[in-house]
């Protein structure tokens, strides 16, 4: 039995156009446009207990989700490894299918399946993945649409929904497969601000069950509440890991000094 | 005839094949154009272009050229005894059917705004569509008119059925000829399609892939 | 005028004219919706060599008209490679052909604005990308193209005409037939349109009544046009 229910090691991921040349300036035909590249992960480790819930917060365009995505295996990294488990899920050969059955993903823009229904969303995954028979899945996707309580649309579509709602179907589609952690990619900051308190309440219910999760998100005072572990991300890595209370005292590099500054003075203007 | 003699006897149907497919083109805009305009604007009257529409999208062009040379022809013989002129008459009216409906997806494309904008700095309606939606719409339909004229182009090989000697049927005409050839004139005849149609398809693709860009898809 | 119309032999042929074309048009259609997909597919997910076939295809059936793919199928395809094979089956199949060159088309355009985060859905909850596919992005797709295929069926109905000139007994064969004993020309050719227009138009009201039916909110007509 691993320790960890999920583990990154030294993980990279760069985006760019390291093969294009600089066509206008033929001195430089070989040069590579530097400011085309995008180190989004630079050499992040993180450790995921069981029940834990860890928190990633950091400027926009910092890299947050991509790393996100990476423990998915939505992107595949450039390098490092990504474990589930004892199964390390780089090694080339690996069923990531299989991988990601067992990692529940939620989106910032919800991404919802737009020809099903809410019932349909989550049913999905059940059938075709799990295998379960009908009976099964059907019972066991209403279970996961009472958990996050939006029985009341599990016959809409999802443009028939609010935000706030479609969000909530997009936490139960994850859910419903009893993944061993669910990856939270900025799951308010799509919504309408007073459409997150639901999709906030809904994760607390998670957390207090329990629920192991990595969560990128801005929500400090629910950051507080149910974080273990807060992590602050800029510029592709992780700058400075501690508990809510470090950071919302005094957090130990000036970076992470001035994002707490500026994100806590936002919140209180509200 | 050897393949050279074939390949000359084929060509020499293309300006017809042309002259065809421009004509008919035109009548398309002459009609189009304004038709689209009344059925979005002058509602009243908007059933009598759906008819028409309809009419002309729901009857093969086939029969349509034989129904007007062959059936009318005789009775007619000004205009619809002359088959050059059935041809583009046939085909530009089709075409008219198929541009109108391209103009109008560019009418909503465009938007009502526009003609508010035009009223009110004082031009009248149909001014204001003149000067100041006719041009965007063009704009906006370009691609469809792209394809609409390759699709004239290769519907151009229909009058064959009231014998016109070009492209195509210079080609079936050829398979007539003893011995009979029958691989050649059709290779070549669907190679000069192809041809014709190529650097519009070509074009297409390239504007879509720039509008695209312009759009940041 | 129009007294043919109550000679029972002119009927048979025409009935028979207006089955052959129904039957020419669905299969066209149907033949053309399998292959055109896989050419989506092909085109979206293959390599280059595969995409560069495919570009040649869709080029060859979309460029030409279906008039000289007919004489080709029928004459030309049996002389080089010098074998017999049933006139009908050649139709059927040249009519499938075409189809699913223009279709390639509707179904790529209708898969690449559902693709990115449809996938990513899919494969966030395990579904392999061929899974993802099957259940997400076609039936997806397959709705946005419904209007396109409406068109599709509309040209592929009017193209049956040529079947007349590679020696079928369609709806124009029919009239053809009807003229060597009746010189009726004008009257032929109008009940012969006629027929034509109100399959079409019954048939394009069918599948406006599908598409009402099967559309599902948000997924919008942005194909159509």
């Amino acid at each position: 039995m691993a320790d960890f229910v999920m583990e990154a090691k030294h993980v990279y991921k760069t985006y760019g156009y390291k093969k294009t040349k600089l066509e206008k300036n033929p001195n430089q035909q070989n040069c590579v446009n530097a400011a085309s590249i995008v180190e989004a992960v630079k050499d992040v480790s993180i450790k995921i207990k069981k029940g834990d819930i860890k928190l990633i917060f950091g400027p926009s365009g910092s890299g947050k989700s991509t790393f996100l995505r990476c423990m998915a295996m939505l992107e595949i990294p450039d390098k490092g490894e990504i474990y589930l488990g004892d199964e390390c899920l780089t090694k080339p050969g690996v069923d990531l299918n299989k991988a990601r059955a067992r990692i529940g993903f939620v989106f910032q823009h919800i991404y919802l399946f737009r020809h099903l229904t809410a019932l349909g969303n989550v049913e999905l995954a059940l059938r075709q993945v799990l295998k379960l028979p009908k009976e099964e899945a059907r019972k066991r996707a209403l279970a996961a649409l009472a958990e996050v309580k939006v029985l009341d649309c599990i016959n809409k579509y999802p443009s028939q929904m609010s935000g706030g709602q479609a969000q909530r179907v997009g936490i139960a589609r994850a859910i419903a497969r009893n993944p061993d952690i669910i990856l939270l990619d900025e799951p308010t900051s799509a919504l309408d601000p007073e459409l997150t308190g639901e999709v906030i309440d809904t994760l607390r219910d998670l957390a207090r069950e329990g629920t192991t999760m990595l969560i990128v998100s801005h929500e400090m005072p629910f950051a507080r509440e149910v974080a273990d572990e807060m992590i602050f991300y800029d510029e592709g890595t992780i700058v400075e890991t501690g508990p809510p209370s470090l950071f919302f005292n005094a957090p130990n590099t000036d970076r992470a000094k001035k994002f707490m500054t500026r994100i806590i003075n936002r919140t209180t203007k509200e | 005839m050897d393949v050279w003699q074939q390949l000359i006897f084929i060509v020499e149907g293309v300006p017809l094949t042309l002259s065809i497919s421009i004509l008919s083109f035109l009548i398309g805009i002459a009609l189009g154009l304004p038709l689209a305009f009344i059925r979005v604007y002058e509602k009243e009257v908007g059933f009598i272009v759906d008819a028409y529409e309809k009419i002309f999208r729901g009857i093969p062009e086939i029969v349509l050229l034989l129904l007007f040379y062959f059936g009318l022809g005789p009775f007619f013989p000004i205009p619809f005894g002359n088959a050059f002129f059935v041809a583009a008459f046939v085909l530009g009216l089709r075409s008219g059917a198929n541009q109108s409906q391209i103009y109008r997806g560019a009418i909503r494309g465009v938007g009502d705004e526009q003609i508010l904008a035009g009223t009110s700095i004082g031009l009248s309606k149909w001014r204001s569509i003149w000067h100041i939606m006719i041009p965007q719409v063009l704009n906006f339909s370009t691609p469809g008119l792209g394809s609409e004229y390759a699709l004239l182009i290769k519907d151009s090989a229909y009058v064959y059925v009231i014998g016109l000697a070009e492209l195509m049927t210079r080609a079936i005409q050829l398979k007539s000829i003893p011995p009979g050839d029958v691989v050649t004139p059709f290779v070549i005849a669907a190679a000069l399609y192809v041809a014709l149609t190529f650097p519009i398809a070509f074009w297409l693709d390239r504007w879509g892939n720039k509008r695209k860009k312009k759009l940041g898809l | 005028m129009f007294e043919f119309l109550l000679n029972p032999v002119y009927q048979g042929w025409l009935i028979q004219g207006l089955l052959l074309t129904v039957e020419i048009t669905l299969f066209g259609v149907l033949i053309g919706l399998g292959l055109g997909t896989l050419l989506a597919i092909g085109d979206i997910y293959g390599k280059k060599p595969l995409k560069a076939a495919i570009a040649l295809y869709v080029e060859i059936f979309r460029g030409s008209p279906l008039f000289v793919q007919l004489f080709l199928a029928v004459y030309t395809v049996p002389a080089i490679l010098n074998i017999q094979i049933d006139h009908g089956v050649l139709a059927f199949l040249v009519f499938g052909l075409n189809s699913a060159g223009y279709q390639k088309g509707y179904m790529k355009g209708a898969m690449e604005t559902i693709l990115d985060d449809q996938m990513q859905a899919g494969q966030s909850v395990g579904m392999s990308k061929v899974q993802t596919l099957r259940h997400v992005i076609l039936p997806q797709a397959y709705r946005i193209v419904i209007p396109s295929w409406t068109n599709e069926f509309c040209s592929l109905t009017k193209s049956t005409a040529t079947l007349a000139f590679v020696g079928f007994l369609d709806l124009v064969g029919a009239g053809r037939s009807i003229l060597i004993n009746n010189m009726q020309i004008l009257p032929v050719w109008i009940v012969v349109g006629l027929i034509y227009l109100a399959w079409i138009t019954g048939f394009s009201k069918i599948m406006d009544i599908i598409y009402e039916k099967k559309k599902i909110p948000g997924i919008e007509l942005f194909m159509q046009s």
